[in-house]
Parts: C-alpha cells; structure tokens; sequence
C-alpha cells in the first residue's frame, strides 16, 4: 500500500461514513424520540432532504471552486437577498407588463444578472486591488446588505405568482425543481473542476500562486471568473428559492455565508486553497441538512442543532489535520 | 354464555373503547415559531406552549422554531406535513412568503392555524384560523382609558390629543390606530384629536416627534402611543420639555411602560401576555381538531391596565 493511502481513503470517504452514521442514528433514536410514527428514511423525507439542501447546496458548489482557489466570499448571502429583490420586484415592473407569464424567464435572467455582476465587482477589486479576498468580500457582504435595506428599508419585498410557486413545488421523476436545479449545478462545476483547463487551473493556483503566475496562468482574471460563478450560483439558489415562496426580508440569507463554508470545509476543502472536491461539498451540503432534520425529527431544539454542527466542525477540522501530519510522517520514511 | 366469558367480552369490550378513545384523541400539533429568543415575549411564549401542551394529556407536541429563517421555517412546514401531524401552527416569519407552504398543507388535509401575526391576506383560503390579539379592540379600549381619565379630570369637554402611530404599513399599527380613531369620538365627543404623526415603533423617533409636537401645541391633554414603547419615548420628551399632567396611554405594555406607571408618570395601556398568546394558539388548535366552530379570527383578551389595577398584573418580561 501506497503511504498515505489509508489515510487519503478516509479523508475521501468521511463525509459518506457520516452520513451514514447520521442515518443510523436517527433512524434508531427517532424509533424511541419522535412523535411521528414515520420512519426517518421514509423516501418522501429523503426527498425533501435534498430539496432543502438547495439553497445551501447550490452556492456550496460556487464557494467550493473559490475556496480551492486560495480565496474565500463572505457575500453571497447579501448576494442571495439582493438577486431574490430584483427577482421579485422586476415581475412587477410596468415595462414588463405586457408579458403575462412570460415576464417569469425575464426576472429570472435579470436576478442572475445581478448575481453575476455583484460577484464580478468582487472579483476586480481582489484582481486590482490585490487585498485579500476576505476583506473584500467583508466589504461588500455589508455593502451589499446596506443595499438591500435601502431598497425597501425594513419592510419584505413581495410578489406572489402562483404559475411559478406551481413550478417550484412541480416534482418531476419525483424530485422536486429544486433537487433537480441542485443535481444540475453539481454536475456542471464537477464537469468544469475535473475536465477543463479552467478546473486545473484553480487547483494549481490555490496550491501555490506564485507558481501558477511562473506557469502563465492569469490569476486575476481566473479569480474573477470564479468570483462571477459564484454570484450567479448565489443569485440561481435566490432565483430556485424565492420561486418557491414570492417574498424576501431584508434580513434573509443571513449567516448563509457561514452554513456553506461549514458545507465546504465538511466536504474536506481546504481553508488555505489547492484541495478540495464537488462531491464531498455535496455530501457536505447533505450531511448539515441531515443533522438539522434529524434533530428536529428526534425533538432537539433550534440551539442544540447549531451546537452539535459545530462541534462537529471542529472535529472534522482536527480529524483533518492529524491525518495529514501521519501522511507526512509515513512520506519520510 | 357462563358469566365468566360474560365478563371476560365485557372487559375487552371496555379496554377496547378505552383504547381506541384514547387512540382518536391523542392529537399531534407540529408548531414552528418565528424567532424564539429574539425576544422576550418569545421565549416566554415558548415556555409557556410547552407547558400548556404537557398540561394536556391528549396533545403530543413537535415544537420547532425557524430562528428568523423563512427557509428554515417553509423546511419544517415541509418536515411536518411529512410527518402527518394532526395540525400545525404557525407563527409566519414573513406573512407572504409561508402562504405556498401553508397552502401545501393545506392541500394535505392539515389544518393551519396562525398564531401571534397574520398572513396576508393571499394566504386565508388556506388556513382554518388565526389566533392572536384583537388590534382594534385594542385601539378601542386604549381610547376608553384615555376618555375614563378625562371625565375623571373633568376635562372631557376640552382635552387635546395627539397620536403617535407605529411603522406605516404594518397591519397592526393601522389596526390599533383605527380602533382609537373610531372609538375616541364616539365616547368623548368633544375631544380633539390635534396631530397624528408615526413612530414607526421606535422610542427615539417617537421621542423626536413628540418634541416637535411639544413646540407646535403650548396645550396637550393627552398621548396616545401605538406601544408602550412610544409611549416612554413620548413621556421622555415631555420630562426633559418640563410639561407635566399629560396623560399617556399606550398599548402591548412593555416593561418600560409598567415601570414608568408605577412611578405615576404614565396612566395606563393594553396588557398582552405571550402565555395567553401561546395558550391560546394551543386551545385553537385543539378546537379545530375537536371539531368545535372555531371563529376564522379567533382572538384571546387582551385586557385594559392602568396605574389603578396594575397590581392584578404581573410585570411584563419584555
């Protein structure tokens, strides 16, 4: 056996291995703890599972290529709230009146519009400006906030249109829209890591920059790119949501920046960039919604979940850690 | 028949009665909150739906809270249709956004009811009732402490009011506002209602419109605040102006409020108790289960305090 490889195995499989265990657990204790006389792994829950993994889940797959690359975007939650605006606004539009229906497709391009240019801006001042990406997106997570609020001060935003809450909650081959819009975003950014130059080149950048400039990679245009993937993932899981339910608070996606990282660092990216894979992230998204619901589902409060994922965090963050150090030791012999 | 076997049918025949009694009224009610410790009311109000539901032997309770998410709270809509609860209640984070996840289960066959604040309008085909507190009676009776006052002054004939509503727009300060504005002249006729200027529920803002209200009017009798908290913030402007025999009046009795009556400065307002909130919510439930006629708006009293009966309340938590 190759050094390393256990080691590489369980760095890989672990989040599976959790998930499973999770599985298990709630299985067995929602025997005993729950009221419902459902079963935990009922399909029709495991469906609801990743549908209401999406809204995490979509921008877990943009946040995912930013962390590989060395950086990181705190926005995306002000991002989410700012697109789901335009999306619910811009369907009440006078321009768009004559459209009927069809002004559904129009609001949609214009939230993830705006997703895409909120996340270029990102991108050039990190580009131009060469301040950390944390920074940056410090920044414009409370920029972007102010916007939002001075749009329609405290008040929500609203517009109900039931052809598209009838598309949302629609169920196609028994997933529903958002599971499929999910599957669809996770398919694409793993084609786009694993068979396209641009993939490979994030990895090389975030595991060494300096070496990716030396190679010929243009950093500041790459990273701009991602920048821009992740404001239109942030504005597609607005887009996915907000069909749903037809109206924002100004305060909604808060703290939506923390649930993903936490999705991406469980998955097994690295903070510090050069590592990292979609379907871990996937399976990270999964594991958080699993944990929420299982606790619900065995009658844990709100405060024990965020408890309980974060300890798990930190376990996952130290599990990491130690096996890397023994993959190291066992290198040296 | 020998009379043993007689008595054997019988007692099975019994349990089984007893059994499936028992069965049929074991209810299940799902309820998922707004934003349980934002607040104080809300946290009260927990405490205390868990403890109505384990007083009562028939309700099995899941009791959720979406921590201010609207996701989070349209997920456990989802979790609990899942789950087939009997009835959910549902204390809406945003009033728009809950009604599609409300009307899934309705579609269900569950019945909704919504507690504390209601959903908008879109959204009442879907739900079987809506329990909370009465604004406009409020409104109303905020005018009868306000009019009880001046007659015992004897200034009913005379006496200026001013009025400091909540946020425009929300249904609850337009509600209380009109219950005091209808109510106010029909019991006290020849009170002038001279400014009406919102607060928008915020103690500074409210302090600064009752200065300006201080300066634009050398004669004010009486302030009526669309909350407790307007209310001190109004009284403030008033103490540090040095005009004194206002009378104030507010509404929702805060803390602050109940102080500032025990110090004599402030006469009275509206009492809402979250316990009588969340019992309330309980009971609604319960009754739409039973079968009961349960009004679409089903309200729990909300009763008059002033400095004279303040002692029959307890002081509020928030």
């Amino acid at each position: 056996m190759q050094p390393g490889t256990l080691s590489t195995f369980l760095k890989r499989g672990a989040i599976w291995g959790f998930i499973v265990l999770e599985l298990i657990f709630f299985t067995v204790a929602g025997e005993f703890l729950s009221v419902s006389d459902k079963a935990f792994m009922d399909v029709d829950n495991m469906l609801l599972l990743f549908k209401q993994s999406a809204p995490i889940g979509i921008i877990a797959m943009g946040m995912t290529i930013v962390m590989i690359n060395g950086n990181i975007d705190l926005s995306v939650g002000a991002t989410y709230a700012l697109c789901a605006i335009v999306l619910l606004d811009s369907m009440t539009w006078p321009m768009f009146a004559g459209l009927g229906d069809w002004v559904i497709p129009v609001s949609w391009l214009l939230a993830l519009a705006t997703g895409v240019a909120l996340g270029a801006l990102n991108g050039l001042i990190v580009w131009k400006t060469g301040v950390d990406a944390f920074i940056v997106t410090l920044g414009s997570m409370l920029g972007y906030r102010g916007l939002v609020f001075m749009y329609n001060g405290e008040q929500p935003t609203s517009h109900l249109n039931w052809t598209l809450v009838d598309f949302a909650e629609a169920q196609f081959l028994g997933l529903h829209t958002p599971t499929w819009f999910l599957l669809g975003v996770t398919v694409a950014i793993w084609f786009l890591m694993n068979r396209t130059v641009h993939g490979r080149n994030a990895y090389a950048i975030g595991n060494n920059r300096e070496a990716a400039v030396n190679a010929g990679i243009r950093v500041g245009p790459h990273m701009m790119i991602n920048f821009m993937i992740i404001g239109c993932l942030a504005a597609l899981s607005a887009v996915v949501f907000y069909s749903e339910s037809g109206s924002v608070n100004p305060n909604d996606g808060e703290l939506y920046e923390l649930w993903v990282i936490t999705a991406v660092v469980l998955g097994g990216t690295k903070l510090t960039g050069g590592a990292g894979s979609i379907i871990s992230t996937f399976g990270g998204v999964v594991a958080i919604q699993l944990l929420r619901k299982g606790l619900a589902h065995i009658g844990a409060d709100t405060s024990t979940v965020n408890l309980v994922i974060g300890l798990i965090l930190i376990a996952v963050l130290f599990l990491d850690r130690q096996l890397n150090v023994k993959g190291k030791e066992e290198l040296k012999v | 028949m020998d009379y043993r076997n007689a008595l054997a049918a019988t007692t099975a025949a019994a349990a089984l009665t007893i059994g499936s009694t028992a069965f049929a009224d074991t209810m299940t009610i799902g309820i998922t909150q707004n934003n349980v410790g934002v607040d104080s009311y809300q946290t009260t109000y927990e405490q205390a739906f868990i403890e109505a539901a384990e007083a009562n032997d028939n309700v099995e309770a899941v009791v959720l809270d979406a921590g201010g998410d609207v996701a989070r709270q349209i997920a456990q809509m989802e979790d609990l249709i899942q789950q087939e609860v009997d009835a959910i209640i549902i204390w809406p984070t945003n009033g728009e956004a809950v009604i599609p996840a409300v009307r899934k289960a309705h579609q269900a066959g569950i019945p909704v009811i919504v507690t504390n604040s209601n959903i908008a309008e879109q959204g009442f085909d879907f739900v079987a009732s809506f329990s909370g507190p009465d604004n406009i009676t409020q409104g109303k009776r905020s005018a009868e402490i306000m009019c009880d006052k001046f007659k015992d002054m004897g200034i009913e004939d005379e006496a200026k009011v001013v009025h400091i509503t909540g946020q425009p727009g929300y249904t609850t300060a337009i509600e209380r506002a009109k219950g005091f504005d209808d109510r106010l002249p029909e019991i006290c006729p020849n009170v002038e209602q001279i400014d009406k200027q919102p607060g928008d529920w915020n103690r500074e803002k409210s302090q600064k419109v009752m200065e300006a209200f201080l300066v634009k009017y050398d004669d004010i009798d009486g302030v009526y605040a669309g909350d407790d908290n307007m209310g001190v913030g109004a009284l403030n402007a008033a103490k540090a102006a040095g005009r004194e025999g206002i009378i104030f009046v507010g509404a929702t009795n805060f803390a602050v409020g109940y102080e500032a009556m025990e110090r004599g400065e402030y006469w009275g307002s509206i009492y809402q108790s979250p316990v009588d909130d969340a019992k309330a919510a309980l009971q609604t439930a319960v009754d739409v289960l039973e079968g009961e006629d349960v009004p679409f708006l089903n309200y729990f009293d909300t009763p008059k305090i002033t400095q004279e009966n303040m002692d029959e309340f307890d002081k509020p938590v928030f």
